[in-house]
């Protein structure tokens, strides 16, 4: 399934490009690009296109606020013990709160129902469809589903990471994502959803919670290829250990990093001992009481005992960012998101040398962005990715025109395509492989997907048929038009064949838009074009 | 009878191997059929187990907490009560009968009382210290590790078939054969112990039916755009479309064309869990009587890091009640149908202070069938006090996880998990 085909063509058409470091092109974007000169499948074109990327406008993105400030998702439940019935089309009222405001939506008194508790994933995910159809800034809406998925939580499951997911989203995911990775890693581990997701706020000197700090190594940071657990029983037998620059990492180093992270917690009204209590917030804060602060010893670094209030923890931090196995690993998973499923060597080498260079940058992970889009390898490799259900819903709507409205029953869709946002209940967020994908359940969700987009079944918006359809035409002409405007270039005659003859349609009849007959028939065309396996890999 | 069809299929495909096999030595006898079957891979040959069912619980399932010697002062010192099977008390564990270790109380969850049944009626035997014998205590490598049926980490990257798929011999078809499903998995992504066989279908619910999305229409349209083509997308939406269309045309349906609702036998009833849901779907799949050889379950949840108590207690009653069901709703497979449960590892023998356990190492598994040699506690007990521990800490792997799924699927384990030997422990009856 490596599928990674260089191809001897240097030139980079800007569907390919758009399909990996966007949802996907809107056909303007092609049009507006070949009819200028400089091309956009120059280089040039590319590298201008990822200046204006990486330095995203946040007040420059009018589609995406004038879709948020109209959303509403549907909210009902019958009335139960402590609260009242609703039924309404509700505004995505959690999007800009604080963790204090939303904190009671985890909390088991006062009583809440059930649907309220699930709200703000419905919300977090009703504007993460908004921004991958509509932002301008879409490349870092690409990164922000890859790091969704790198620094994974679950907020299907624990009401309080539900209650903490619109602000992990905004003030963690969205405001670093494009930044520097140490204080990235910070914030992440100080937010509300990784504090309860992997445990560290109940974890106590004494027998400290492993969980957050194993997957910190495991797959925030330096990841299981430099586990060497199976390999090395003693912290110094692991090479370069004794000089402090190990290979890597073994049961010991999370052991230890796990007691460095005791104290790191949530104001979740927790006891202090007698009747003291954490206040009910939500927000992190550090107990010097529940930290074990006696020395330690992470990475074949000495941590003197007793250090200042989070020092142990940032040292961690420090240390496991800096490690040169952090950068391969990372940079591994974002050419594996980028480009192809097993990314050339000498690609993530690449990107790896750009990441340690960097390290110290505000905009390291920008940098790195950019030199994996502009590498060779990014412009020869070809069809080695297959769209993840967001990926083939946003770049569905872009491409055939559809103003997409998130609704209730395309979020339960996506749910049930095997991609339920911010509901992956494992900590390595939703496979990054081809082969995870195409399930054969999963396959007939991604049909059912695109044809009730295509014939607008949960009023996600309607396709624009009279702008591209203004005459009548052959269904032939119909469907190579389909997919020219959905994946740009020549159509593919067996894909045309393949349709016209499922469709029972002779090449040369005409289907005529603003007529039901046509107008369904244009629909269901843009939809098949859209199941053929071209639209479906990038 | 549904059953003798399958077995002589499966017989006939092993004669005709056999056959070609044994054309080097001459007149094949018994002795001979059976070792050309290995040499040849075996490929349809009956496995001792007949069509397996793997159950794996993701997120390692703190077995010491399921199956555990109750009155062991090791075992008390290391847990406070909330994470131990308890020997006396309201929330007493259920006594086992066993003779791995006469001398002490091995007791079942109380909340297992349903497998605590299908032990007492010698259907269920459980594997106890079994594992991986590689030192990693990571959730991702380990399940790696056991779904590709080795034991090694620097094998991983040269292994990229699944055992399941290695034992059916259908590792690398690019589709199966229409009109039969040899294999599913339940969740959304193929299973992995299913990766390179194309006809594995993963199906998590059948509730809706399988149909295309778009009647016969749209059907029509994804035969033809997938009739040819040669790259892993068309190939897999081909075999998708085969699969699909073979399962959906044989669910029963009502007058207006809805999927009927399943009638289980035995007077089983599935909860709406995840193991419910999952296992009812592969009762489904086997009674379709379309060649289902194997089954991968996957039931999550197992993860207890924090607050292990009521949630073990919940996981155990919802996987006790779900595989209860299967079992009597299945009862008429008899000894062509097996149950095997697995988890990744164990968990850490002394509790965390989140009330919780970490990640550890040896586990238990669980065997349930109609060949089982059931009632019993199998393999060898290492003992709960320090110097007993792997690494000082976690119950230690006297028996390999591939001793007991070699013996399930018979020769072809030369296949399934190449380099490994191991004497079987007499899991099945004789």
């Amino acid at each position: 399934m490596g599928g990674a085909v260089p191809n001897p063509s240097s030139a980079l058409p800007a569907v390919i490009a758009l399909n990996r470091l966007a949802f996907g092109p809107r056909p303007a974007d092609l049009e507006a690009g070949s009819s200028q000169p400089d091309r956009p499948d120059h280089r040039d074109w590319l590298a201008r296109w990822l200046d204006r990327q990486l330095s995203p406008n946040d007040t420059d993105d009018p589609e995406v606020e004038r879709h948020l400030a109209a959303a509403k998702l549907r909210i009902r439940y019958p009335a139960g013990d402590g609260w009242e019935a609703v039924d309404e089309d509700r505004p995505l009222a959690c999007l800009g709160q604080p963790i204090e405001s939303l904190w009671s939506l985890a909390a088991n008194r006062p009583a809440v129902a059930g649907p309220e508790r699930q709200r703000p994933r419905l919300e977090v995910a009703a504007a993460t469809l908004i921004r991958a159809v509509h932002s301008h800034w879409q490349l870092r809406e690409v990164l922000v589903d890859f790091w969704h998925n790198h620094f994974n939580v679950n907020a299907a499951g624990e009401p309080a990471v539900a209650a903490a997911l619109p602000v992990y989203d905004r003030d963690v995911i969205r405001r670093h994502a494009l930044g520097n990775f140490r204080a990235f890693l910070e914030a992440v581990a100080t937010s509300s959803a990784m504090q309860v997701y992997l445990n560290n706020r109940s974890s106590r000197a004494g027998s400290a919670n492993e969980n957050y700090a194993r997957e910190l190594f495991e797959l925030h940071t330096l990841g299981s290829g430099a586990y060497l657990n199976a390999l090395y029983n003693r912290w110094r037998d692991v090479p370069g250990a004794v000089r402090g620059t190990p290979d890597g990492y073994i049961d010991q180093d999370v052991y230890e990093a796990a007691r460095a992270f005791t104290g790191w917690t949530l104001e979740d009204g927790a006891g202090l001992g007698g009747d003291a209590k954490l206040p009910v917030t939500g927000r992190f804060t550090y107990v010097e009481g529940w930290h074990d602060g006696y020395q330690k010893r992470v990475l074949g670094r000495e941590f003197d005992p007793f250090q200042s209030p989070m020092a142990d923890g940032h040292r961690v931090l420090d240390l496991v960012a800096d490690h040169p196995a952090t950068a391969r690993h990372v940079c591994t998973a974002l050419c594996r998101r980028l480009v192809a499923d097993d990314p050339p060597a000498g690609l993530v080498a690449l990107a790896a040398r750009v990441w340690t260079e960097n390290r110290s940058k505000p905009d390291q992970i920008a940098r790195v962005v950019r030199a994996i889009a502009l590498s060779a390898d990014f412009a020869g490799i070809r069809d080695a990715k297959v769209k993840r259900p967001l990926e083939l819903v946003a770049s569905f709507a872009r491409g055939a025109g559809i103003d997409l409205v998130p609704t209730n029953p395309l979020l339960g869709e996506l749910d049930g395509s095997g991609q339920r946002l911010f509901g992956w209940p494992a900590p390595t967020g939703h496979p990054d492989r081809m082969e995870a994908w195409l399930g054969a359940a999963a396959m007939r969700r991604r049909w059912g997907l695109l044809l009730g987009l295509a014939e607008n079944r949960w009023e996600t918006g309607a396709i624009d048929l009279a702008a591209r359809f203004p005459a009548p035409l052959p269904a032939a002409a119909a469907v190579d038009r389909w997919q020219g405007i959905l994946q740009d270039g020549q159509p593919e005659a067996a894909t045309t064949a393949a349709i016209l003859s499922g469709m029972g349609l002779a090449a040369d009849v005409l289907l005529a838009p603003g007529t039901k007959a046509g107008d369904d028939r244009l629909r269901r065309v843009a939809a098949f074009v859209a199941m053929a396996p071209r639209f479906n890999q990038r | 009878m549904t059953i003798s069809r399958r077995s002589m299929m499966r017989g006939g495909l092993a004669a005709g191997l056999g056959l070609a096999g044994c054309g080097l030595t001459g007149l094949p006898g018994i002795r001979s059929l059976a070792f050309a079957a290995d040499a040849s891979a075996g490929v349809g040959a009956e496995a001792p187990a007949g069509t397996l069912v793997v159950v794996f619980l993701r997120g390692g399932a703190d077995m010491l907490a399921l199956v555990a010697p109750a009155d062991d002062p090791d075992y008390h010192a290391a847990r406070t009560p909330d994470l131990r099977v308890m020997a006396e008390g309201q929330k007493a564990g259920i006594r086992l009968e066993q003779t791995l270790a006469p001398a002490l109380d091995f007791r079942l969850h109380p909340d297992a009382a349903p497998l605590a049944d299908l032990y007492a009626g010698r259907q269920l035997a459980i594997v106890h210290a079994v594992g991986l014998t590689d030192g990693t205590r990571s959730h991702f490598v380990a399940q790696d590790l056991m779904e590709r049926g080795i034991a090694r980490e620097e094998d991983l990257a040269r292994t990229g078939s699944g055992w399941v798929a290695r034992w059916l011999g259908e590792e690398g078809r690019g589709e199966g054969e229409p009109g039969r499903v040899p294999a599913i998995g339940t969740a959304s992504a193929p299973a992995a112990a299913l990766a390179g066989m194309g006809g594995a279908l993963a199906v998590p619910d059948l509730r809706g039916g399988l149909a295309p999305p778009g009647g016969p229409q749209a059907a029509a349209v994804l035969a033809a755009l997938y009739r040819q083509g040669d790259g892993s997308y068309e190939r897999t939406a081909r075999a998708a479309l085969d699969g699909l269309t073979t399962v959906d045309g044989r669910l029963p349906r009502e007058a207006g064309g809805k999927v009927a609702a399943y009638d289980a036998e035995g007077g089983a009833v599935y909860e709406e869990t995840e193991a419910g849901r999952a296992l009812q779907t592969v009762a489904r799949v086997l009674k379709m009587d379309i060649g289902l050889r194997a089954a991968c379950v996957d039931v999550g949840g197992w993860d207890t890091h924090e607050n292990q108590q009521g949630r073990f207690a919940n996981a155990v009653g919802q996987l006790s009640r779900a595989i209860a069901a299967f079992h009597a709703d299945t009862q008429r497979y008899d000894r062509d149908l097996t149950m095997v449960v697995m988890s990744e590892f164990g968990r850490r023998l002394r509790g965390n202070r989140s009330q919780g356990t970490d990640h550890g190492h040896g586990g238990a598994m669980m065997v349930l069938g109609g060949r089982v040699a059931g009632g019993r506690l199998l393999g060898r007990w290492p003992g709960l006090a320090s110097h007993q521990l792997d690494r000082g800490v976690d119950l230690a792997v006297t028996t390999d996880y591939r001793t007991v799924l070699s013996e399930l699927i018979g020769p072809p384990a030369a296949r399934s998990f190449p380099g490994f030997q191991g004497a079987p422990l007499g899991v099945l009856r004789g």
